[in-house]
C-alpha cells in the first residue's frame, strides 16, 4: 500500500478534483510480523497510573506519535450512558491517552465519535467531553463528526464490503490510536477494538449488521490503528452494547495494549470467558492476515 | 429640564419591540439540549403569558392551569395600558412592522369591514375551548409565528448553511475556506440549529406564517386588526384601560395621525378607540398642533363600541357550542388512530388536546427529532399537536425536554426516572420484512438500540434456511410488552429502506389503561 498516494487522491476526491473513489490497496506490507505480537495487560484502582503502566512495556507514548503527527484518538462514545455503566469507554483512559500523545509532541489531538444516541448527549453523559474540558491545550480537539467529511473508500480487500464511507481524518491520521471499551453486543456477542472503528464509518450503519465480522475485518484493512488501548476497566457482561443495569457491569480495573490490533481483541474475548474463535470478527481478521488471533503466540506481559 | 431634542416617544416603544423581538430569539435558540439535562431558561415564558391560550387551555381543563398565571399579569397591565402589548412586545407585531417596507399596502388602511372578524373568533374559540374542540392555537400569534419558525423556517436556515458551506468545502481553493469555515463554525455555535430536522407539515407551517404576512399588503397589521383573537382578547380588556390616547376636539384638517395609525384606530373625528390602538404613539409626533395625547383617566368615561352584529357573534358562539358535538360522530371518538404516540407525561388524549396549545415547543426541543405536528390522526381539533412518527426519529431515552419546555402542562413535567417508566407505545416486528425472519439475514440493529436496561427487544437463535437455500442459524427479535416503553428508536435504525420491519403503535400507552396489552397486566396502569 501506498500511503502517499492514498491520501493524494483523499485530498483530490475531498477537493472535488477527482471523480474517482479512493482506492486502498493493501500489499505485503500487512503480512503479519514473524516475531510474536506484545501485548501489555495491567490492573489498578489508579486509572491514570494504569494507562501510564499499559504503554511502558509497549515503548510508552512516543512509540507512536512522533512529533508534529496528526493523532486520532478513538474511544467509544456510542451511547447516552455514564461511566459507570461501562458502555462507552472511561473518561480517564481517554484523558490519559490524550495527555500522553500531547506530551509526545503531537501536531493536533482528534478525539470523536460517531455516536448511536444523540451526539450531545453521548459526549456529556460519557464524561468523556468533562475529562478532557480540563486539559487546556489547543492541540487537542474533541468535536461531533462533520458531514460534509466522509469519503468514499474502496475496499480491495474487502470479502464482504466493497466501499465504505469513511472519516476523513480517521483516513488522514498519522497515528491512529483505537480505545475501545470492551462489552457484551448481542449480535457480534463482544464489541472490542475492531468494532469500535465503525465509528469512523457515515451512511446507514445498520447495513453493516448483515455478516459483521466480515465486515468489521474488512475495515479493518484501512483503518489500521498503530496502538489499540481495550478499556476493561469494567466491563458489561449483558444487554449490550449500551446496557443500563449496573447488575450487568463488573469492574476488572483492567486496560490492555497491544500493537497488533487482532491479538488486542482475542485477549480482550478471554476476560468474558469466551475463546477468540468464538468472536467471528477477530477469525475473520485474522484470515485476512491482519494480526494474530492464537493465544500462544501472542506475548503478553504483565505491566 | 428642558432638552431641545428629547428623544420621542416612540423611540421607547421601538427599543422596547427591538428587545422583546431579541429575547424572543434568544429564547427560541435555547430551546434546545445544551449539555445539561434541564433547561435553564424559560424558554416557554412567551406562551405562558398569553392570556388567550391560558383562557382557552383552562377552558378546557376545567381549572385555571397555574403555569400559565403570568398571562395574568398581561391583562393587568392590559387593564392599565391597554393593548401595549400589541405594540410594544408582541414580536409577530414587530415583524410585521418590520417588514413593512418590503411589502408596503395597497388598500386605504381605513378599511374596517373585517374589524369584528376577530371577536367572532374569539368567542367561537373560547366556547369551543369550553365544549371540546380547541383551536385557539391554530389562530394564536405566536403559536404561528414559533411554528413557522421552528417546523420550517430553522430546518430550511440549516440547510441552506450546509448546502453554501458544503460547496465552499469541496470546490473553493484553501484561502476561501479560511475565511469561511470560521464563519460556519461561528454560525453553528450561535444560531445554526445543531442538526437537520424533518417536520410533517413544514410547508403548511410556513404557509400560514407567510400569509400572515402577506395580508399586509392589504393593510398595515391587517392580521392584529382582524383577525388576531389574541388582540381580541386585550381588545376586550382594553375597553376598560385607563390609558387612553386623545386628540384635541379641535384641529384642522391634516388627518395625519389618520394616515399614520397602524391599527387604523383613529376615526374620521379623531377619536382614538382604545379596541385598536397599540399605544405605539407615532400619531403623537405627526399631529402639527401636538393636540395628540396619552393619560390616565378615570373610569367612569364612555366605553367604546366593538360595532359587532350580534347575529354574527351570538352565531359563532353557537357554532362553538355545537360544533364539538359532531367531533363524537367520526370513527376517531370510538378508535383513535394507531400511530397517535403521544409523547411521554402527556395526559389523557381528550385533556392533551385540550391543553396542547400547538406551540410547537416540544417539536423543537425533541433531540430524537421524533415529535412531529399532527396533521389529522388527532382529528380536526388535534392538527399541530406533537406525535411521535418513530420512522423519522424517536424519543431519546435519558431525555426529559418535551415536559419542561411545555407551556401548558400538557405534557407533564417528568423526572428522569419517571421518564423511563412512561410507556407511550409498543413495538412489533412484519415477519414477512423482518430480515432474520423473512430471508434469514442476521440483523437485529433494533435489539442493539434498545434503550431499557433489560432490554424489551429479545432474540432467539434460530436455524432457518436462508434465501440461498443455506442452513444458517440466525437471531430472530421478538419483543417483551411489559419492558417496551414505545420510544420508537428500534424502528429508526431499522436499516430496512423504506418501511421499517419493526413498528410502534400506540397500543399498550400507560396514559390509557383501556389500551393495555395482555402480557403487560396492571402494571403501569393508573389507580
Amino acid at each position: 500500500m501506498d500511503r502517499r498516494e492514498f491520501l493524494r487522491q483523499v485530498a483530490l476526491w475531498s477537493a472535488g478534483l477527482s471523480v474517482g473513489v479512493p482506492h486502498f490497496t493493501i500489499g505485503e506490507a500487512l503480512a503479519a510480523d514473524d516475531r510474536l505480537p506484545l501485548l501489555a495487560h495491567a490492573t489498578g484502582k489508579n486509572y491514570r497510573d494504569l494507562v501510564d503502566r499499559v504503554l511502558s512495556p509497549l515503548g510508552g507514548m512516543e512509540k507512536f506519535v512522533r512529533p508534529s503527527d496528526k493523532v486520532v484518538v478513538k474511544p467509544n462514545i456510542g451511547w447516552d450512558r455514564n461511566p459507570a455503566q461501562a458502555a462507552n469507554t472511561h473518561p480517564q483512559v481517554v484523558r490519559v491517552l490524550v495527555e500522553r500523545a500531547l506530551d509526545a509532541g503531537a501536531g493536533e489531538v482528534l478525539v470523536f465519535d460517531r455516536t448511536c444516541n444523540e451526539e450531545r448527549r453521548c459526549y456529556v453523559n460519557s464524561g468523556i467531553q468533562e475529562a478532557l474540558a480540563g486539559i487546556k491545550d489547543k492541540r487537542l480537539k474533541l468535536f461531533h463528526p462533520d458531514e460534509r467529511k466522509y469519503i468514499p473508500v474502496d475496499i480491495e480487500r474487502g470479502k464482504a464490503v466493497r466501499r465504505l464511507d469513511i472519516y476523513r481524518d480517521a483516513l488522514e491520521a498519522d497515528s491512529y490510536i483505537n480505545v475501545p471499551v470492551a462489552k457484551h453486543h448481542g449480535l457480534s456477542r463482544l464489541t472490542m477494538g475492531l468494532k469500535n472503528s465503525m465509528g469512523v464509518l457515515g451512511g446507514t450503519r445498520g447495513a453493516m449488521h448483515h455478516n459483521l465480522g466480515q465486515k468489521l475485518a474488512d475495515l479493518a484493512t484501512v483503518i489500521r490503528p498503530r496502538l489499540t488501548v481495550i478499556d476493561a476497566t469494567r466491563i458489561l457482561l449483558a444487554n449490550g452494547p449500551q446496557g443500563g443495569n449496573l447488575d450487568d457491569v463488573r469492574v476488572l480495573d483492567t486496560v490492555i495494549a497491544s500493537v497488533d490490533p487482532v491479538a488486542a481483541d482475542a485477549y480482550a474475548t478471554t476476560l468474558f470467558g469466551l475463546k477468540p474463535e468464538e468472536i467471528e470478527s477477530t477469525v475473520a481478521a485474522y484470515k485476512l492476515g491482519l494480526g494474530e488471533m492464537d493465544l500462544k503466540k501472542i506475548r503478553v506481559v504483565q505491566a | 429640564m428642558k432638552n431641545k431634542k428629547k428623544i420621542p416617544l416612540y423611540y421607547w416603544r421601538r427599543l422596547s419591540q427591538l428587545a422583546c423581538l431579541a429575547l424572543f430569539f434568544f429564547l427560541f435558540i435555547r430551546t434546545d439540549y445544551s449539555g445539561s439535562d434541564t433547561i435553564e431558561y424559560a424558554v416557554n415564558i412567551l406562551f405562558r403569558i398569553d392570556p388567550l391560550l391560558a383562557l382557552s387551555a383552562s377552558l378546557a381543563a376545567g381549572f385555571f392551569i397555574l403555569l400559565m398565571l403570568p398571562a395574568v399579569a398581561t391583562v393587568l397591565l392590559t387593564l392599565i395600558l391597554g393593548r401595549f402589548f400589541c405594540g410594544w412586545i408582541c414580536p409577530m407585531g414587530t415583524l410585521l412592522d418590520g417588514c413593512r417596507t418590503m411589502a408596503p399596502h395597497t388598500g386605504t388602511g381605513k378599511e374596517r369591514r373585517y374589524r369584528p372578524l376577530k371577536f367572532y373568533l374569539l368567542g367561537f374559540l373560547l366556547v369551543g375551548a369550553w365544549f371540546g374542540l380547541p383551536m385557539a392555537g391554530y389562530f394564536d400569534p405566536f403559536s404561528i409565528l414559533v411554528r413557522g419558525l421552528a417546523l420550517a423556517v430553522d430546518p430550511a436556515l440549516h440547510a441552506m448553511a450546509t448546502t453554501f458551506f458544503t460547496y465552499t468545502y469541496q470546490e473553493a481553493p484553501a484561502w476561501v475556506n479560511g475565511v469561511t469555515e470560521p464563519v460556519y463554525a461561528f454560525l453553528k455555535a450561535t444560531i445554526l440549529p445543531f442538526s437537520q430536522k424533518y417536520y410533517d407539515l413544514a410547508m403548511l407551517s410556513l404557509g400560514i406564517l407567510l400569509l400572515v404576512f402577506l395580508l399586509e399588503r392589504v393593510e398595515r397589521r391587517f392580521f392584529c386588526r382582524n383577525i388576531c383573537p389574541l388582540g381580541a382578547l386585550f381588545a376586550v380588556t382594553a375597553r376598560f384601560s385607563l390609558l387612553r390616547g386623545k386628540a384635541g376636539a379641535s384641529c384642522g384638517k391634516c388627518r395625519n395621525c389618520r394616515e399614520v395609525c397602524r391599527m387604523g384606530a383613529i376615526d374620521e373625528e379623531r377619536n382614538i378607540s382604545p379596541l385598536d390602538c397599540n399605544l405605539c404613539l407615532d400619531c403623537i409626533h405627526q399631529c402639527p398642533g401636538n393636540k395628540i395625547s396619552f393619560q390616565f383617566s378615570r373610569l367612569s368615561q364612555g366605553r367604546a363600541a366593538f360595532a359587532l352584529s350580534r347575529r354574527n357573534f351570538v352565531g359563532s358562539l353557537a357554532l362553538g357550542a355545537l360544533l364539538p358535538f359532531f367531533l363524537k360522530s367520526r370513527t376517531l371518538a370510538r378508535q383513535s388512530d394507531e400511530f397517535l404516540i403521544r409523547p411521554p407525561g402527556a395526559l389523557p388524549e381528550e385533556e392533551f388536546v385540550g391543553r396542547c396549545v400547538r406551540c410547537g415547543e416540544c417539536m423543537k426541543v425533541c433531540i430524537g427529532n421524533g415529535l412531529q405536528p399532527a396533521f389529522l390522526q388527532g382529528g380536526l381539533e388535534g392538527m399541530f399537536s406533537p406525535i411521535l412518527k418513530a420512522r423519522t426519529g424517536y424519543c431519546e431515552y435519558n431525555c426529559t425536554l418535551c415536559g419542561q419546555v411545555c407551556p401548558s402542562g400538557a405534557i407533564r413535567k417528568l423526572g428522569a426516572e419517571e421518564k423511563k417508566k412512561q410507556k407511550i407505545g409498543n413495538a412489533s416486528f412484519d415477519r414477512d420484512r423482518c430480515l432474520p425472519y423473512a430471508k434469514g439475514i442476521p440483523c437485529i440493529v433494533c435489539e442493539e438500540h434498545c434503550p431499557t436496561p433489560d432490554k424489551a427487544i429479545k432474540f432467539r437463535e434460530v436455524a432457518v434456511e436462508n434465501s440461498r437455500g443455506e442452513k444458517v442459524t440466525v437471531k430472530q427479535p421478538y419483543l417483551m410488552d411489559a419492558l417496551c416503553i414505545g420510544c420508537g428508536i428500534c424502528e429508526t435504525k431499522c436499516p430496512l429502506p423504506g418501511a421499517s420491519a419493526v413498528m410502534v403503535t400506540s397500543g399498550g400507552e400507560s396514559r390509557n389503561p383501556a389500551k393495555a396489552l395482555p402480557d403487560t397486566g396492571t402494571a403501569w396502569q393508573v389507580i
